[in-house]
């Protein structure tokens, strides 16, 4: 229990940083054959190649609009239903939650093969909009998990005062409960956003190949592209979290007693 | 009281909604699966269960993802029960977090990229001497056992799992401990009689996610495994995709097995969480 910091840093080096490092070096370098004795030749190749790919572009936008409708959905459900959950209680509630986490536990292949004939009913299919749609079954359980925990901790009198004091609904939400529910909000980014960029099927089966994300040009990909290009693609996939994490710093500035730069403060 | 209660009713609205997305899916593939232009038959579950295709991909699925979910929970437990301490400051824990960076299929890219039959190790091991050709280095990536899904999906989930069980051990409150010890119990003792009640909930929760995750989650077993025997996500897929529309009936039969055994799982699961819990509140131990 005491000394066990050299062995985490052994673990985490081999089996969370090593990984990372591969795919780095990987992309900046030539695909590597250590037996014909030549050493590793660095090169931005794999990255220039990438980025001129007018594919890639398309598909980034895509993803980052799609992301971000389906976190903006994920947002109010998860908020509204989390304060439901945890301002009323009610015999069964265990089972209520359960079957709420119940679309993450049912195969979301099945969901998407289901709903493809409406979706085409609908005119939603091969639409950025079905595709929004069906990303949403794979992550509102667990946003609104996330934001039921943050309410419990928030506690029921901090819910009570400002209804006490005369606030609606709206000005308690934005002066009360967002700037408190700041770092739920930023795993449910994190969270949703590398769910939507993980779906290649559902995604498939929906958009009908129509609508471009991210694993639509990946899966391609596989087939014909080397190493190095491979490797700086998956890094890619890194980069859109992380866009839409800075997005969401930002508007989280907006919310009342933030630290913005642009506002004196002590 | 009466409308405060009423209006928090109308907070489930966005969830009903919600729920009836999955659900109307669901229900539109048991009714596909069930009929055969307009008249119910049970004819597809009977194609269904007597090829062998079928029989040996539900085979294959149930034993990659058990192995995935088991190897993942211990591993994931054993990390935080041994580094939880660490794990509250931010840079290990930002470590441990990367895997969860990258979607699953870039992992199982990775893992292509290191340990194929070219791949990095197989590469080094050449280069130290250790085999003589990159023949003779295992096939672990789009093997017959599963080998390749199951460590990419291991490694990706064995964070999720210290996700989800990290608030729980830094809750567990040293007094517990203290009682043990002080009553003259064992590791083991501290191991059952104070942490598994604590994780039990949260424990059930993740190996249910992990566990129906990996049973039919399509783009990892399409990257890393082969053609026979194949996940059973990958042969609906195929069926719902192929070649002729007589197959897509059987793709929403083979679907809805898979969400059938996984409901009864959960079920299953959850009432025995709760007999725990209910015998938790009676305080009896037997």
């Amino acid at each position: 229990m005491k000394n066990n910091k050299p062995v985490f840093t052994a673990v985490g080096i081999v089996f969370f940083i090593a990984p990372l490092l591969l795919l780095l070096l990987q992309s900046l370098s030539a695909p590597w054959r250590f037996q014909s004795g030549y050493g590793v030749d660095w090169k931005l190749e794999s990255f220039r190649q990438l980025i001129r790919d007018p594919y890639l572009w398309e598909a980034t936008w895509w993803s980052i609009l799609i992301g971000f409708l389906v976190l903006v959905l994920n947002a109010v459900v998860g908020i509204l239903t989390g304060k439901a959950l945890s301002s009323y209680s009610f015999k069964g509630k265990p089972w209520v939650e359960a079957l709420l986490l119940s679309p993450i536990l049912i195969p979301v292949l099945a969901i998407a093969m289901g709903l493809h004939l409406f979706m085409i009913r609908l005119g939603l299919a091969d639409t950025m909009m079905g595709v929004v749609i069906i990303h949403l079954v794979p992550t509102i359980p667990y946003s609104i998990k996330i934001f039921h925990n943050s309410y419990q901790q928030m506690g029921k009198a901090l819910m009570e005062q400002p209804h006490i004091l005369g606030a609606g609904f709206f000005t308690q939400l934005f002066t009360v409960e967002l700037p408190l529910l700041r770092p739920a909000l930023r795993s449910v980014t994190f969270l949703t956003i590398v769910i939507s960029l993980s779906q290649y099927a559902i995604t498939a089966i929906i958009g009908g190949g129509q609508v471009l994300t991210l694993p639509m040009v990946f899966f391609p990909f596989l087939e014909n592209a080397n190493a190095s290009l491979m490797s700086a693609f998956s890094l890619w996939f890194a980069f859109v979290p992380v866009v839409m994490y800075i997005l969401v710093e930002v508007i989280l500035l907006l919310l009342p007693y933030s630290r913005v730069p642009w506002r004196n403060h002590r | 009281m009466k409308l405060s209660r009423n209006s928090s009713l109308l907070l489930f609205i966005p969830a009903l909604l919600f729920m009836s997305i999955p659900l109307y899916g669901l229900v539109t593939a048991v009714s596909q699966s069930l009929s055969d232009s307009g008249t119910w038959t049970f004819d597809y579950y009977r194609q269904l269960f007597q090829s062998e295709r079928f029989m040996a991909s539900l085979w294959f699925s149930l034993r990659t993802s058990l192995a995935a979910t088991l190897l993942s929970i211990i591993l994931g437990m054993a990390f935080t029960r041994f580094f939880h301490t660490l794990l509250e400051k931010m840079a290990p824990r930002l470590t441990v977090w990367i895997p969860m960076l990258f979607p699953h299929f870039v992992w199982g890219y990775m893992v292509i990229l290191l340990l194929s039959e070219t791949g990095v190790l197989s590469q080094l091991a050449l280069l130290t001497g250790g085999i003589a050709d990159t023949d003779e280095f295992p096939i672990l990536t789009r093997d017959p056992y599963g080998i390749g899904i199951i460590l990419t999906y291991v490694w990706k989930e064995v964070p999720l799992v210290i996700l989800m069980l990290l608030p729980v051990y830094t809750s567990i409150r040293p007094e517990y401990y203290a009682l043990v010890d002080t009553l003259g119990g064992t590791a083991w003792n501290r191991f059952f009689t104070v942490e598994v009640p604590h994780l039990l909930p949260v424990l059930i929760e993740t190996i249910l996610i992990v566990f129906s995750f990996t049973l039919s989650a399509y783009e990892v077993p399409a990257m890393l495994g082969t053609t026979f025997p194949e996940m059973i996500s990958v042969l609906s897929y195929d069926w719902f995709y192929g070649s002729s529309w007589e197959d897509r009936p059987l793709a929403f039969a083979s679907m809805v097995c898979v969400s059938f055994l996984l409901l009864v799982v959960s079920l299953l699961m959850y009432l025995y969480l709760n007999k725990a819990r209910w015998r938790a509140m009676r305080g009896s131990r037997s």
